[in-house]
């Protein structure tokens, strides 16, 4: 292997992941799934994510009273185009360790539909798989809701609806 | 979705795959090394992989640099194996792991 590559992208999967999907809605129904707490938890393992998505304003991924999934700040908020927030993973010890990474989400408009791009990258070498190891997961449910209105109800998909309230 | 099922209906293409799950971004000169083939080969096997939305790219500087996205595969996990079998499929899974680690380990103490 070359080992002077000249980039940064080192360790596991690479400091830096992307993920891409291209769903049939519009860019403001996209952003608006992001950014609704309603919404988000119905394909985020149930957990819904709060914030005001003001520039420099804070957000919280948590179900109330029983886990805490990640926080942090929005970076950019461009509706319905851009945003990029930074990311601590909060749901175990392990994870916390991690400390702070970055999550850029894109929406471009392809047509009748729109391709999301999420890269989560500024992730440590040999960052915990746990850390990224989701997206897939919720970009399928993400897609499955706003195409057919339905919730992705694959095992794990949906693991925390119903824990709290 | 034909065109995932083509795209990783060659041994290259997989390879390549197997590479970017290894290390994530690489560039097309990091990529070809190894591979018994020309670099534009290699190209086109990636394109085909992009098409198929398994491969994306994002540029650094002068380099483009090369991703795997499993998401496409997940969306055909999730529907056909996602809603029956879960279960099943992973304990299956973790059980072929076990057994191939413990094969392996005796083959590393003999």
């Amino acid at each position: 292997m070359n080992e002077e590559q000249p980039y940064t992208v080192v360790g596991g999967r690479g400091a830096m992941t992307v993920f891409e999907i291209y769903i049939k809605t519009t860019p403001e129904r996209l952003w608006e799934a992001i950014t609704s707490e309603e919404m988000r938890k119905r394909y985020s393992f149930g957990v819904g994510t709060v914030s005001d998505w003001t520039e420099g304003s804070e957000y919280k991924a948590a179900v109330p009273g029983v886990v805490e999934i990640a926080g942090g700040r929005n970076l950019e908020v461009d509706p319905p185009r851009r945003l990029v927030q930074s990311f601590t993973a909060l749901w175990s010890e392990q994870v916390r360790g991690e400390g702070e990474s970055r999550v850029t989400w894109e929406i471009e408009p392809v047509g009748s539909s729109c391709r999301l791009r999420v890269t989560h990258d500024q992730l440590g070498e040999d960052a915990n798989n746990e850390l990224y190891g989701g997206w897939p997961m919720i970009l399928s449910g993400l897609k499955t809701l706003l195409e057919t209105g339905e919730n992705l109800d694959t095992p794990g998909s949906l693991r925390y609806s119903g824990a709290a309230g | 979705m034909d065109e995932v099922f083509k795209a990783l209906a060659d041994p290259t293409r997989r390879e390549l795959l197997d590479r970017l799950f290894e290390r994530d971004g690489q560039s097309l000169s990091a990529l070809e090394e190894r591979l018994p083939m020309s670099r534009f080969g290699v190209m086109k096997h990636l394109r085909v992989l992009e098409e198929a939305g398994l491969v994306t790219t994002q540029k650094r500087g002068r380099e483009k640099l090369h991703f795997l996205n499993p998401v496409p595969i997940r969306l055909i996990h999730d529907r056909w194996v996602g809603k029956y079998a879960e279960p099943w499929a992973s304990a299956l899974s973790e059980l072929k792991r076990d057994l191939e680690q413990d094969e392996a380990s005796k083959e590393d103490a003999r």
